[in-house]
């Protein structure tokens, strides 16, 4: 009910937005620091269009000044949420290339993409090749992390494997499979999916896989490379330009990946409380448990027992802070806190900045710092 | 009882059964006047109260009382305009409040604080919302009582109400306030979907019943306190969303009284 209100209102958004934006009014709703739509189309940059915050900071690690980047998901808006407007499309239509996480965090690309004409866009989904977990959180309603937490770790270990496997094949296999989607592009017509065409978990949207995938270092690198492999293809004469940016901040990356381990395996505690369970792929990276108040997707209301469970959960463990996320609302969160007595903290999924945030000149090396001391902070003893 | 040892559950009970006392008494007369979607409508148009409060730095729920308080008013308007459609008054400020909602929303930067109030959930209410939720409570039930005969005069024949020398309008005046008050915060707290549905199903379970206004009054009551009840226990045991809960409750209860009711007329 609560989600068909939700949706009539977005779709009326919509289609008000629509009209306003043609009449030009949008530009008054707000300053946005990240560009929205492509000012200059004739100076023979590459035209990347990304969904939202952490591929935007990615592909312009990447493509720094040699791109015309532009992001859709307006700063401080949750991408679970949104929806485009007439004027992203037309944006889209524009472009060269188009990169977006997938995993069924763009619910809207499917449907976005067989509505456009743009024959030469290329189109990326950063998280291929990573391997996925699905989240099972909806259905158990208990977290007994005691029982099998050695299987836990058995399976964290596991998935490494699974990742790092990954990896190395698409090494080998990405550039030609990239050539080959290049040649494809000439010669035939329609949109194509870069090195995509075999993944199967594109099409699930809702729900059973977690989207979150960039909260884990080493996937983030993984789908920063993504969009490096893609750019080289697009733009073969830069090819060097792209390399060179990828390795610098590669090595960043892993610098943040060995400063979580680290950090997190001194910490005497492994559970987190968070409002919503967007940090699978976080904890599963360094051994942590996270318990969330509602489920995958924010916003929803959260049964009353579960919220039982969880302040017996914060009872039992000592946990001291309740994690909530800057973008959605910490009601339920703040309620748990309240009747257990400790206190809220922000964890940043980076699901999109605010507005302030990337005037101070944040991203996703000092949000995911700033996460790191947060979660110290709340493990220690 | 496990149920109880949880303040958020306490709480939940509070302010559930102090509307379920309340709203009933606002929903009496609504369903009399033939206005029951107004519930849905205020609660629509408090929506772009949220997001105009926002947008220019007001207190959001302050913002949501007063466009409840502009839509009730112009529901009133425009119902004494068309007065053979009333529910015609109710969709059109419904659509408005949907509408400007919508345009108001796109300014807001800050999504996150506009969908923390955007929908309430009985089982995260905060001090302030309790606080908040007795005042107008209290408000509404002392100002029910006073009008009592007043109020009853109009839900049931506006005319002979004005024949009778009661001043309809100003009655009408302040009526119209206190709904427009109580599903502003009561939307916000608890949900739309709760305080919509318990103005009008408890006043339907009621009508089958009751043989005169205050008998009626006094079964709407009842009924929507022990939805309440068996609605969070249902909640909490099961691991159901208290908010749909509630209402699914009352509507089986209707379906039971509308049966029994036909068995006997039957037998």
């Amino acid at each position: 009910m609560k989600n068909k209100l939700h949706r009539l209102t977005t779709a009326i958004t919509i289609a008000l937005t629509a009209v306003l934006s043609l009449s030009g009014c949008s530009r008054l709703a707000q300053s946005d620091p990240l560009p929205s739509s492509f000012e200059n189309l004739e100076d023979g940059k590459l035209k990347v269009a990304v969904s939202f915050y952490p591929m935007y900071d990615f592909a312009s690690k990447i493509g720094a000044d040699q791109i015309d980047l532009i992001n859709l998901v307006p700063s401080g808006t949750e991408p679970h949420d949104w929806e485009p407007s007439a004027s992203d499309l037309t944006n889209l239509e524009k472009a060269d290339v188009f990169v977006y996480s997938g995993a069924g965090m763009e619910h809207w690309v499917d449907r976005v993409l067989n509505s456009l004409t743009n024959e030469n866009l290329m189109v990326v989904e950063a998280s291929n090749g990573i391997a996925l977990r699905t989240n099972s959180s909806d259905e158990d309603e208990e977290h007994d992390n005691h029982d099998n937490h050695d299987e836990h770790d058995e399976h964290i270990e596991s998935e490494e494997h699974e990742f790092s496997d990954h990896e190395d094949h698409d090494h080998s296999e990405g550039e030609d499979h990239a050539d080959h989607d290049h040649d494809h592009d000439s010669e035939s017509t329609g949109l194509f999916h870069f090195h995509a065409s075999d993944s199967g978990h594109s099409h699930s949207h809702d729900g059973g896989l977690d989207p979150h995938v960039w909260l884990n270092p080493e996937y983030a690198k993984k789908e920063m490379e993504n969009i490096k492999n893609a750019f080289v293809s697009a733009d073969p004469k830069n090819k060097d330009f792209y390399e060179a940016n990828y390795e610098k901040y590669a090595v960043e990356f892993d610098k943040l990946d060995e400063d979580f381990h680290n950090t997190i395996a001194a910490l005497p505690n492994r559970e987190i409380v968070v409002a919503h369970e967007a940090y699978g792929y976080l904890c599963d990276a360094y051994g942590l448990t996270q318990v969330g108040i509602e489920g995958l997707t924010p916003d929803s209301e959260p049964t009353p027992r579960r919220m039982a469970r969880i302040i017996d959960f914060v009872r039992e463990h000592h946990v001291k802070v309740i994690f909530f996320e800057a973008l959605t609302s910490s009601k339920s969160a703040d309620t748990v806190a309240a009747e257990t007595g400790i206190i809220t903290s922000v964890l940043n999924p980076l699901e999109g900045l605010s507005a302030e945030e990337i005037v101070a000149g944040n991203d996703y090396l000092s949000v995911m710092r700033d996460n790191l001391n947060a979660l110290s902070e709340a493990l220690s003893e | 009882m496990e149920i109880f040892e949880y303040a958020f559950m306490q709480r939940a009970f509070i302010v559930g059964i102090l509307l379920a006392i309340v709203i009933p008494c606002i929903g009496i007369v609504v369903v009399l006047k033939r206005l029951s979607m107004i519930g849905d409508a205020l609660s629509h148009a408090s929506l772009a109260g949220v997001a105009g409060g926002l947008l220019i730095g007001m207190n959001p729920v302050a913002g949501a009382a007063i466009a409840c308080i502009l839509a009730s008013l112009g529901i009133e308007a425009i119902r004494r305009k068309i007065p053979r459609y009333s529910e015609l008054s109710i969709s059109i400020m419904m659509s408005t409040g949907v509408g400007l909602a919508g345009v108001l929303s796109g300014f807001v930067g800050n999504a996150a604080n506009f969908n923390s109030f955007l929908f309430g959930s009985i089982v995260a209410i905060s001090d302030l919302e309790l606080y908040l939720v007795t005042g107008v409570s209290l408000a509404v039930l002392l100002t029910f009582l006073l009008l009592y005969k007043e109020l009853f005069y109009i839900a049931l024949d506006e005319r002979s109400a004005r024949l009778a020398g009661i001043p309809v309008s100003a009655v009408n005046f302040i009526f119209t306030i206190l709904t427009a008050i109580t599903v502003a915060v009561a939307a916000r707290t608890v949900g739309a979907l709760i305080v919509s549905s318990m103005m009008v199903i408890p006043t339907a379970c009621a009508m089958q019943l009751g043989k005169n206004y205050w008998q009626t009054l006094l079964y709407a009551i009842g009924f929507d306190v022990l939805f309440m009840i068996i609605g969070l226990f249902c909640a909490y045991y099961l691991g159901l969303k208290p908010g749909g809960t509630i209402v699914l409750v009352g509507v089986i209860l209707l379906i039971l009284i509308l049966t029994a009711k036909k068995i006997m007329k039957v037998e």
